[in-house]
């Protein structure tokens, strides 16, 4: 395989996501690096307890916006090999629910392409998260900013 | 002018406010996202507290409030989303 074809592996998953999986994905004699962060469900937050936590998703959207990610991401660094997942439904506390993956040449810019990538799906990729609290209340989550247009 | 008709897909806490994965709108004028967004929230009144926090998606991309729709078009209201 040439040194600068790039690959991708982006998917929502219905099951729990494999890391060992993911870091096979990464693994190639191009990087220097990868970097994997795996954002999992807390089970405080603020003094309040989740007892459980639950993903809905406008699929065929949120493939999208993660592939665009991953296109802005490969065009700022050399990223030979990235990896998002994300798992949708009922996700038991402590559990990931998300995978960031990249490799890259060089530490810095995995992390960077790392970081990149976990913000802006935060802000982009239309995922919602419902919690529930052991005081009963059930509520769904809000991010902070509203996604933008692209090239606004 | 004729009619047109928008299928506006729901998601999270819109979804759960009104019971129901998606609504129907009909105009007789051109519309814009952000218009499209001010009638929802009229003919469904729960909607409204959540306008200043709606971004329209037109085939599945956010658009600016200013853009216009054409019939057919793949419809959905998104609020902040909290993945991750």
């Amino acid at each position: 395989m040439a040194e600068n074809s790039n690959q991708r592996w982006i998917n929502l998953l219905q099951e729990p996501v494999d890391i060992t999986s993911a870091y096979r994905f990464l693994q190639t004699p191009a990087a220097g690096g990868i970097s994997i962060f795996v954002g999992t469900t807390r089970q405080w937050t603020d003094g309040q307890e989740t007892i459980s936590l639950a993903y809905e998703s406008y699929e065929p959207m949120a493939l999208k916006e993660m592939h665009r990610l991953v296109d802005l991401a490969e065009n700022h660094w050399p990223v030979h090999r990235t990896c998002l997942l994300h798992r949708l439904g009922k996700v038991p506390i402590a559990e990931a629910s998300v995978l960031i993956g990249v490799a890259t040449p060089h530490r810095p810019e995995a992390f960077k392409a790392s970081r990149f990538l976990i913000d802006q799906l935060k802000i982009q990729v239309p995922i919602w998260k419902r919690e529930l609290f052991s005081d009963g209340q059930e509520i769904w989550i809000q991010g902070a900013n509203l996604p933008d247009p692209p090239n606004s | 002018m004729p009619t047109s008709s928008f299928k506006i897909r729901l998601f999270s806490v819109l979804k759960s406010k009104l019971k129901v994965a998606s609504i129907e709108l009909k105009t007789t004028e051109e519309i814009t996202a952000g218009g499209l967004m001010d009638l929802a929230c009229e003919q469904y009144p729960p909607m409204a507290p959540y306008r200043s926090i709606m971004r329209l998606a037109v085939n599945q991309k956010y658009v600016q409030d200013s853009n216009r729709l054409q019939d057919g078009d793949e419809i959905a209201i998104i609020t902040p989303v909290s993945g991750g």
